[in-house]
């Protein structure tokens, strides 16, 4: 019956022996007691005994060799017999590197694993482990940067590296293969890029070993940098406070704007439910300036007469949009206005607010930024909350009177400029050949 | 060696032979699986002081009680223990004394009446005491053994439970294992003056014998055994005797305290075993054959036993939590 | 209903349970004919002799050792401890031994021991002899902690305790041996891990141990006269400990102090707080607040040792606070 010699554990702190010398050779005759070989540890050096008679055979291990605690180094056989020997440890060669368009080695595939909701893929940034080193399946392969941060991704399985399959740098898809861990130690690696090979290596799907690890906190200082969202500004409130606002579909954003000191406590709901109620929910309704004027339709219509006598003589349309640019303080810019007249919309453009506008083509891909309702000859006699959205002015005749109203949101036109706006543009409606020529 | 009438007592001498071997096999076995790195943790190995666990324990019934210490695989054998069973407890397998939860350094055998192995130096000398005046105060005529080291003595709770059992004449037997060494310090550089009068100035009678004469610890323990049953205790003990191995199976390389040359001379002159079993021979109670067969055979029952612990299963997960209270009815 | 003193109701208790069981004994300084410095025990060595009533010299490890070990091997024994502060003495035998054989043995020994000691400063005895240390004890896995306020608890938690085949610390306030409660005759057994809900309220939950559920009692009323309507708690055990009746109270009024003898820091009041905070957070309007004894040794000076403890009027002061919703940082 024959015995394993291992190297023997040497002390509390101790993984792995150095092999000073053997005293017996492979072939010669131990009884129990004998010292067979010579062990270093951290204090001293030690001799290790037979534990067993017989013949020393399969030594494995030779002076010099560093060898884990518990490794088998040589058998102790019954008989002089020697049965097949093993490889030495430190006697083996090498292993070779494949070629990259060699088949991959045998082992379980490590993917690039899924990062986040929104990635597909990984920036591999650097590989921990080289080809041919042993690895346990909580140690770091690689690390991944994703768009928060830099991810250190385990092993998963133990064993020895026998494939990389991407190169330090690379993108890789999500699911993607990027390296092969065998059980055994490989005789072949194999080391890539992506590079090398012109279609992905597997199907997306993940292993149940393997999952991706979050950064240790001791990395917390360079993930900071990479946040993208701001802080935003807290409100202070209890927590019953928060979830009651919330169960009622109130926001204490409210109080804040109403005044209210921070922090928020139950107490300050009753409050909030009154602000609440006050304000509509609904979005639409903005706020609507309305101005309104009224000046002499006389010297307005003498131009209009004598103009439309001439065959090319400038439209209402031209002549009001025209006035109404001059009125506008657009800058110097140019003013599309949408002239309004019975059904038809005509666009001018008004550069620099000077002179009669221009007639833009219908096609003109241009958004007008006031809307003039000329209604002189319609029935309506006033109007109220019409416009769609844009400043609109709207022209309605009143007997020998012209009677305008002007309405904006609150939002598109300060209160001092409308009111400019008016008052400019009814004094040139009052008269118009100063103003235009 | 002078018993009072060797013929009679054939069995229990072969049966005091016997388990110094269960436990020099016993300590062997786990020696090698710290070695072969397969033991958690530590352990602290008996052998060489076999004949002062068995030498009192065959003295002892079952009901009467001992505790141990951190070396304790000894005395836990010699009060009866199963090899399976304190296998399984030193690999932390569900089917060990403790079921796992105790390890080496905590083995208990409560139905053999072994209160435990304690990891504090000196730590069950109270609960020694207190087992004696459960006894005395229930009507009971049982004895406690304390098993403790010559670096116990060091400990003021020794001082303090020795004085009580002197008080209230405990039923208790202080016995101190002085193997020489007190961790990696020799014995004469931490212990002042006698130990034996330590405990004489409680007024507690103190008794000196050779650690390694089984036959000699045995006379003696009997007959303060049945002193103790009578109500004629405390006893205290100072055993003689010499640990083989290091304070732990980690203290290997142990020649800066300890040299090698005075390992060998115990070895080979005072191990008790081999001196036990040659006084056997010598009065022709046995045989070298049949002694070595008996070794032959304890030794395969300890490999056995020890395979079967490491094939045997750890305790659930669910059993961490198991046994912090005792469930109230 | 008849009234007795806290000191009464612990010799009654330990009486009784005597009689029942003949494997308890009483064991520690001074407790056979001086009765304990606090006259506790006064009167039982005369019934059941000096094998059951067993006077120890000075030396704490000593007698809690064998106390452990007589647990170990059929007795019951009931170890008086003359100061909480002397807890540091015993800790070996009391957590390294006692507190951890029955999980060590795999279940297979028991260790049915009782443990009494006291608590409670402002009474001139100075640092050593004056601390609160139930925390330390509470939190090791194996050992029970009871905390009787009144002399009610005093005798319904030892008899549960003495029963109890685990091992059980009580601790008593020193000061308390003379004050009276309402104790009813007869068998009395209070269960362990259900807290008492002493006054009910509705605005804010007070917890107290011991001798602070009178504080808290005290801070109650005075809290009533200006419309808060407090509930104070006694959880009564700490080990096990009643955090349903807490919560239920916390979530009721969303509000709550925990006071306590202890240290204010790494103490009782932190791990009740902690544990409101983690199982009613989204009921509370405001911080739980720990309001413990200041972490200094207690001073010996009246004039000092007063300002170390919680008072009724410290109480009053943190729920107005808490009650106007203020930010209090209390540390």
């Amino acid at each position: 019956m024959s015995h394993d010699v291992i190297m023997p554990a040497l002390g509390m702190a101790q993984d792995s022996g150095l092999l000073v010398s053997w005293f017996k050779q492979s072939g010669d005759a131990v009884a129990i007691g004998d010292a067979l070989f010579e062990v270093e540890t951290d204090k001293a050096t030690m001799e290790v005994e037979a534990q067993h008679a017989g013949f020393l055979t399969q030594v494995a291990a030779k002076s010099g060799d560093e060898v884990p605690v518990g490794q088998v180094i040589a058998v102790i056989a019954a008989s002089q017999d020697a049965a097949v020997p093993i490889a030495s440890v430190a006697e083996e060669q090498p292993p070779q590197f494949a070629a990259k368009e060699d088949a991959l080695p045998e082992g379980q595939s490590i993917i690039m694993p899924a990062l986040g909701m929104t990635q597909d893929t990984g920036l591999l940034v650097n590989w921990l482990k080289q080809p041919g080193d042993a690895v346990s399946a909580d140690e770091v392969l690689f690390e991944v940067e994703t768009d928060k941060s830099t991810m250190e991704v385990t092993a998963g399985v133990d064993g020895f590296v026998a494939a990389l399959l991407a190169a330090a740098g690379e993108d890789v898809p999500v699911g993607h293969d990027v390296a092969i861990i065998s059980s055994a130690k490989p005789e072949t690696l194999m080391q890539r890029t992506r590079g090398d090979v012109p279609t992905p290596a597997a199907a997306p799907s993940l292993p149940a070993t393997q999952s991706p690890v979050a950064p240790p906190p001791g990395d917390l200082k360079r993930t900071e940098k990479r946040q993208l969202q701001p802080k935003s500004s807290r409100i202070l409130a209890s927590p019953k406070t928060r979830r009651l606002a919330y169960e009622r579909g109130l926001d204490l954003q409210k109080l804040v704007e109403a005044g209210h000191v921070q922090p928020y406590h139950v107490s300050d709901l009753a409050a909030l439910q009154n602000i609440s109620a006050d304000t509509p929910v609904s979005i639409a309704a903005p706020a609507l300036r309305r101005l309104t004027a009224k000046i002499s339709a006389v010297p307005f219509g003498e131009i209009m007469s004598f103009v439309s006598e001439k065959s090319s003589g400038p439209t209402a349309g031209a002549v009001i949009s025209g006035l109404a640019a001059g009125a506008w303080a657009s800058g110097g810019s140019d003013l599309i206005v949408a002239y309004r007249h019975f059904s038809t919309t005509q666009l001018f453009s008004n550069p620099h607010g000077i002179g009669l506008g221009k007639a833009l083509p219908d096609q003109a891909n241009v958004e007008a930024q006031l809307l003039i309702n000329d209604l002189r000859q319609s029935a309506i006699s006033s109007i109220e909350n019409c416009s769609d959205g844009l400043p609109t002015l709207t022209i309605l005749s009143q007997g020998d009177q012209f009677s305008f109203t002007f309405e904006c949101g609150a939002g598109q036109i300060s209160a001092d400029a409308a009111l400019s706006f008016l008052t400019e543009f009814a004094g040139r409606m009052e008269q118009p050949l100063r103003h235009l020529l | 060696m002078s018993p009072t009438n060797p013929k009679n007592n054939s069995d229990e001498y072969l049966r005091m032979f016997r388990q110094m071997v269960r436990i020099r096999c016993f300590e062997d076995q786990a020696n090698q699986l710290y070695l072969s790195a397969k033991m958690p943790g530590l352990t602290h190995m008996y052998s060489g002081e076999e004949a002062v666990a068995v030498g009192i324990c065959e003295a002892l019934k079952v009901t009467d009680k001992i505790t141990s210490t951190h070396r304790g695989h000894g005395h836990c054998v010699a009060k009866g223990a199963d090899f399976k069973q304190m296998f399984c407890e030193l690999l932390g397998k569900e089917e060990g004394y403790c079921r796992g939860k105790g390890g080496s350094m905590h083995i208990a055998d409560q139905s053999n009446g072994n209160l435990g192995a304690n990891a504090i130096v000196g730590g069950s000398m109270g609960i020694a005491t207190g087992s004696a005046l459960s006894a005395k105060r229930l009507g009971r005529d049982d004895v406690t053994v304390c098993f403790f080291g010559d670096g116990a003595t060091a400990q003021g709770l020794m001082y303090e439970v020795m004085n009580m059992a002197a008080l209230w004449t405990l039923p208790v037997i202080y016995a101190c294992e002085n193997n020489g060494y007190s961790e990696y310090t020799r014995t004469d550089e931490i212990a002042a003056g006698s130990i034996t009068a330590r405990a004489e100035a409680f007024g507690i009678e103190a008794f000196k014998v050779d650690g390694q004469d089984v036959l000699a610890v045995n006379d003696l323990a009997q007959k303060l055994v049945a002193r103790c049953r009578k109500g004629e205790g405390p006893f205290f003990i100072e055993l003689e005797t010499y640990r083989y191995h290091g304070h732990h199976v980690g203290d290997i390389n142990r020649e800066y305290y300890r040299a090698k040359d005075e390992e060998k001379q115990w070895h080979e002159t005072r191990d008790p075993i081999k001196n036990f079993g040659k006084w056997l021979t010598d009065e022709g109670l046995s045989t070298q054959e049949d002694l070595e067969a008996i070794q032959a055979e304890i030794k395969a029952d300890a490999a056995t036993a020890v395979a079967y612990a490491l094939e045997a299963k750890y305790p659930d997960a669910t059993e961490v939590d198991m046994h912090v209270f005792v469930e109230t009815a | 209903m008849r009234e007795i003193t806290l000191s009464t109701a612990v010799n009654e208790a330990i009486a009784e349970e005597m009689r029942r069981d003949e494997t308890i004994f009483l064991i520690g300084e001074d407790v056979a004919e001086a009765g304990t410095p606090f006259k506790i025990t006064s009167g039982l060595v005369e019934e059941f002799g000096t094998d059951r009533v067993i006077d120890t010299p000075i030396a704490e490890p000593g007698f809690m050792g064998i106390a452990v070990g007589a647990a170990m091997t059929g007795s019951r024994p009931i170890v008086d401890l003359m100061f909480g502060d002397f807890i540091f003495l015993i800790m070996d035998q009391l957590c390294n031994q006692a507190a951890k054989t029955h999980y060590m043995s795999g279940g297979k020994l028991n260790v049915p021991l009782v443990l009494r000691t006291n608590m409670g400063a402002t009474r001139r005895s100075a640092a050593q002899h004056s601390q609160s240390l139930h925390a330390i004890v509470a939190h090791i896995p194996g050992l029970k902690v009871a905390m009787p306020s009144s002399a009610l608890e005093a005798k319904g938690l030892l008899k549960t305790a003495i029963r109890d085949n685990n091992p059980v610390v009580i601790f008593e306030d020193k000061l308390m041996y003379q004050d009276k409660a309402e104790v009813p005759e007869g068998e009395l057994l209070i269960p362990f891990g259900v807290a008492n809900v002493k006054r009910e309220g509705s605005d804010i939950t007070l917890v107290g141990t011991s001798s602070m559920v009178q504080v808290a009692e005290k801070a109650a009323e005075i809290l009533a006269a200006e419309g808060i309507s407090a509930e104070v708690i006694d959880p009564r055990t700490i080990v096990p400990l009643d955090m349903d009746t807490i919560n239920t109270s916390v979530r009721k009024t969303s509000r709550c102090i925990v006071i306590d003898e202890g240290h204010q820091s790494f103490g009782i009041t932190s791990e009740i707080a902690s544990r409101i905070m983690e199982q009613s957070f989204y009921h509370l309007d405001g911080p739980v607040i720990r309001m413990g004894a200041m972490d200094v040794p207690i001073p010996f000076s009246p004039a000092l040792e007063d300002i170390t403890v919680p008072t009724p009027e410290g109480v009053v002061a943190v729920a107005r606070r808490l009650m106007a919703g203020e930010m209090i940082n209390v540390s």
